[in-house]
Order: structure tokens, then sequence, then C-alpha cells
């Protein structure tokens, strides 16, 4: 009996190879030894911590980027089908993490101004990259539930942090009843996939019908099953909560008003992200067959995410909000390609990736230049505070500038080549109404970055007594503001300076 | 006699909806927290009743996670609500809108 157990186990247990997922094991060790480090250490080399915890994470990304490379990877499953590895989630492993090492430095300047503690954070955004990098590497539901739930539920206690400032609890709740909300409709809809296709009346049903490639071949071939498509759009539409695509996007300017703002760019970049590779492998894996449901649906989400984002950014002045909702209408755009990719067009979930790049390097630009200007009061950071920025700091004017430039779109910036990867991936799929909708928000968006660049440089309070709160900026910090700027430029002049697109 | 896997559905979306409702409607944030747990167990229910139906372990062991997920998520929850309470003397959501302008 026991043989025969064993036997069982090890049919399991067979490609069970950790060794593919060290990055992520060596990411755990390292949050967990940042803890440990507090305990040790004494009070007074405390300071120690944060260089552990950005050395740490280069030292993680060195090793992922060497252990696997990222062109020409050949996909293969492991786990027992838990874990499905492409050369995407290979290159969204070295995406999140820049973004936590990016997340970790501007904590360390948020920090240094708030009298919080320090060690959890570090360890928070570590666990948070980790369980990311597995949340896109998933193959079977089980797996990208717990993966999600660790990164949402760490997001929590992250966009709550700062415990003194009633402004961050309130977004924390908010976040929290949205979160939950969301994850419990997921998880329905997940149910419903569940129950019918392992249900055995039904033909082709499946032994392990939580298995995203077992989903695949029931779905496309009981692809017009009531309980098949209740639950796949309850699958999206959790997803869509997560990213803030309309009609679930309330959540999005409260929170990211009320989060200290290295968690803010956290989750407009990173955990964004996340969200739209795993709906790209839903949509383009198990969720295939369900074509010619998805695709109006999502079209239309998409459709009304980019009106509804750029249309309410207009009017905003508080900063936070305003990268918020045009955040939102960035979703949009990414949706655009999304839609494109399930339409067959084979290269767009590059494209996809490319945009999130460029936009990578634009969000940490402002959220860095944000970051540095903050005072105490981190959630309320108006547009008349940045009233003649370009004259006081002329370094941060320019790389704000720059930053507001990308995501605008101005042709010699990233920004502009991702949103034209996006469209000409539109333009291939046929979504020509999608595509006027596109360019249509792009022009309104130029109006209010404009909005806030020409508040940095022609501002009209001259006479003003130039206060200058004098922030420590020392020469690190120019070094790191200055690479995201000059990559951003790179981009845009030498597409091809970023290997995605094959 | 036996309870058909309907009903156990019938009862597992009532929940369900019940919860979504209560999430939507209430105005207190310890309510509202309720009706989350509501969701859940409403999803548990479903996953083990087809489970059984079905004949495979899988949803079984789902279960286990979500319970998990579910007590984390509480803790937290619960964290929250109380340092919120003692800053604004509230648990109320319409006066928990200082976010909202």
């Amino acid at each position: 009996m026991n043989d025969l157990l064993a036997e069982f186990l090890r049919g399991y247990t067979a490609n069970n190879q950790w060794a593919i997922i060290m990055p992520e094991i060596m990411l755990a060790v390292l949050a967990l030894g940042l803890l440990g480090a507090e305990m040790v250490l004494p009070k007074k080399s405390h300071g120690l911590i944060p260089r552990l915890a950005l050395w740490g994470q280069l030292f993680v990304l060195v090793v992922a980027m060497t252990a696997g490379s990222y062109i020409g990877f050949e996909s293969k499953s492991y786990f027992s089908g838990m874990i499905y590895q492409t050369d995407i989630t290979q290159f969204m492993r070295g995406f999140f993490l820049v973004c936590s090492i990016l997340v970790c430095y501007l904590g360390h300047i948020y920090l240094s101004k708030q009298q919080l503690p320090k060690t959890e954070f570090y360890h928070l955004v570590i666990i948070i990259s980790a369980a990311m990098m597995l949340l896109v590497q998933s193959s079977n539901f089980v797996m990208l539930f717990v993966a999600l739930e660790t990164v949402t539920v760490a997001f929590y206690v992250l966009v709550a942090y700062c415990r003194s400032s009633s402004l961050s609890l309130e977004a924390g709740l908010k976040y929290l009843v949205m979160g939950a909300l969301s994850s419990s409709i997921l998880l329905f809809g997940i149910v419903l996939l569940y129950g019918v296709a392992g249900n055995p009346e039904l033909a082709f049903n499946s032994q392990d019908a939580l298995n995203f490639d077992e989903l695949r071949n029931f779905i496309a071939l009981n692809s017009d099953n009531l309980l098949v498509r209740v639950g796949a759009l309850l699958v999206i539409a959790g997803i869509c909560f997560k990213i803030g695509a309309v009609p679930f996007q309330i959540w999005v300017p409260d929170v990211y008003q009320g989060s200290p703002t290295p968690v803010t760019a956290y989750l407009a970049v990173a955990s964004k992200a996340a969200g739209f590779i795993v709906l790209l492998q839903l949509v383009t894996g198990p969720f295939m067959g369900l074509q010619g449901l998805l695709v109006p649906v999502l079209s239309f989400v998409a459709a009304a995410t980019i009106l509804f984002g750029n249309f309410a950014a207009v009017t905003q002045r508080n900063v936070k909000r305003l990268m918020g909702l045009s955040g939102i209408a960035h979703a949009g755009y990414i949706l655009v390609g999304v839609i494109a990719a399930m339409r067959g067009v084979a290269w767009a979930p590059y494209a996809v990736i490319f945009y999130l790049v460029t936009y990578l390097l634009a969000s940490f630009a402002v959220f860095g230049v944000m970051t540095h200007l903050a005072g105490s009061d981190d959630a309320n950071q108006e547009l008349d505070d940045y009233e003649n920025l370009a004259r006081k700091r002329p370094f941060l004017g320019g790389i704000l500038a720059c930053g507001l430039g990308s995501l605008a779109g101005i042709p010699p910036l990233g920004g502009f080549i991702g949103k034209l990867f996006l469209f000409v991936a539109a333009f291939q799929a046929e979504l020509f109404g999608l595509l006027g909708i596109s360019v249509l928000g792009v022009v309104i968006s130029i109006y209010y970055y404009f909005g806030w660049v020409r508040e940095c440089y022609f501002g009209n309070a001259s006479d003003e007594v130039i206060h200058d709160v004098k922030a420590p900026f020392n020469m690190s910090d120019r070094v790191l503001l200055g690479a995201l700027v000059v990559g951003t430029v790179i981009i845009g002049i030498v597409p091809a300076a970023l290997p995605i697109i094959p | 006699m036996t309870v058909g896997l309907n009903a156990f559905l019938l009862v597992s979306g009532l929940l369900f909806a019940i919860g979504l409702l209560g999430v939507i409607l209430r105005k207190n944030t310890l309510v509202i927290y309720m009706s989350l747990e509501l969701m859940l167990n409403a999803v548990n229910l479903a996953l083990v009743a087809f489970s059984r139906y079905n004949g495979t372990m899988d949803g079984n062991l789902f279960v286990f996670f979500i319970i998990t997920v579910a007590a984390a998520e509480v803790a937290l929850g619960l964290a929250i609500i109380v340092a919120l309470f003692r800053r604004r003397q509230s648990v109320m959501v319409d006066q928990l809108n200082a976010l909202s302008r």
C-alpha cells in the first residue's frame, strides 16, 4: 500500500524542478532575511537594511537574467502543470524585479520623511515581487489564486502603510473591500468553470479541470454552454478589477491618492502589468474558444475605459488622482492590444509588453519626482505645488517633462513607439473603431499632461518668494532618475534597443 | 434521501447574491466584511458540491486555500478597521469620504 502511494506521489513530483523557480525562492529568502537582520543588527546599523534589500534584489536580477535567456526561450510546463514558463514570463520576471528595486529606492526616500517602521516595507515589496513572478507563470487556477492573493493581501498592508494618516488607512480599507470583492467574483467564476469542465455527463470533461490546458480543450468544444460563459465572464470581471478597467475602476483614484507615493507607483505599474499578463494568458489560452463572446465585451470595456480615464483626468487637480485616472486610460490602450492578440495578431502580446516597459520608465520618472517633492503630508499633492518647478529645481522639472511627454506619447520618447506598436496591432486586427477612440484618447491626454508641464514651466507667480524646501537630493537620485529618462529616449529613437518584438 | 447538486448550487448562488448585495448596499464596514466572507463561503460550498459530484479532489483541496486566504484577509481587514476607528471614531462608509474629492 505504501509503495503504491509512494509511486503515485512520485508521478506527481516527477517534474518538480526547484531550480527553475530559483529567483522566486531567492527573493523569499531575502525578504525573510531582512526581517531577521532587523532583529539581529544593533539599532544604529539599521541603515544597512535598505542597502541589503536593494543589492540583494540586484543580485537576484542578475541571476534571473543569466539563468534563462529571454530570446528563443523554450516554453515548458513544470510542477505537474502548475507552472508554465514562456519567453513572456521570463521577461516579466526582470520587469517585476526592476519595479520592486525602484519601489524600494523610492520607498527609502519616502520613509526618510516619515516616522514609520521601515524594514517591513522592503519585506512586503519583495514578497509582492516574488508572488507576481509566480502569478504570471501559473497555469492552474489554484496556483493563480494563491499567487494573486499573496500579491493582493500584501498590497492591503502597503496601501495602509502610513498608519498615522487617516487618508492612507481609508485608502487601505477601500482597496481591501474592493480587492476582496473582486477576488470573490474571480473565485466564483473559477468554481463554475471547474464544476462544468469536470462534469462527467458532459462531453470531453476533464479530470484536472483547474488546469489551463485542459480547460482550453474543454471550452473549445463546449463554448455554447451557459455556465462556461458565465464563469469566463466572472473571471474576466475579477481581473478587470485588478487592472482598473471600466466599470470596475471606482477604487483607482481614491486608492492611488491615499497610498504612499512609492506604493502608488508599484500599484500603477507592476500590479497592472501582472493583471494584463494574466488576462493575456487567459484569453489566448483557456478562453480561446470564447472569442465570439469575449471580443465584443472586451472591446466595449476598452472603449469605455479609454474615454472615462481621459475625460475624468481633464479636470483633476490632485496629481496622484491624475496619475490614477490617466492610468485607467493607459489600461484601456493596453486592452486594445490584448484584444488584437485575441483576434490572432501573433506579435500583439509583445506589443503589450513593450508598452508596459515604456509605461514603467515614464511612470517611475514621474513618481520619482513626486516622491522627492512630497512633504510629510503625502496624499495631498496638488498641481499648484508644481508651479515654477522648472525654475526652482530645473533637473526635476526636466525629468517630469520627459516622463509626462512619454506618457502622452510625444514622438522622440518611448511612449510614442509603444502606442504606435499597439495601434499597428489594432490596425492589423481590423479594430478600426477602437483605433479611432484610442487616438481621440491620446489627443485628450496631451491636454492634461501638458497642463501639468505648463504649470512647471510657465507658472505666472514669478514674484512669489521661492520657498524651496531642499529635500536631500544626492548623486544616486540624479543617476537613477536620469537613467529612466535616458532609457525612455533611447527606446523612443531606437526601438530595437529593447529586443522584445520578434 | 440524497440532496442533488442543483440544491447546493442554488444555496451557493443565493449566498453569493446576498453577500454581493450586502457589500454594495450596507454602510457599516463590519457588515460589509461579513458579506465578503459570505461570498467566499458561497464559493466554498459550490466547490465542495462540484468536487463531490465530479468525483475529483481538486475542489476539496482548493477550499483549504480559500479558507486560509480568507483568514489572512480578515485579520488584516480588522486591523485596518480598528486603526481607522481610532483616528475617525467611525466605521460607517458614508463618513469615510475624505478621499473622494
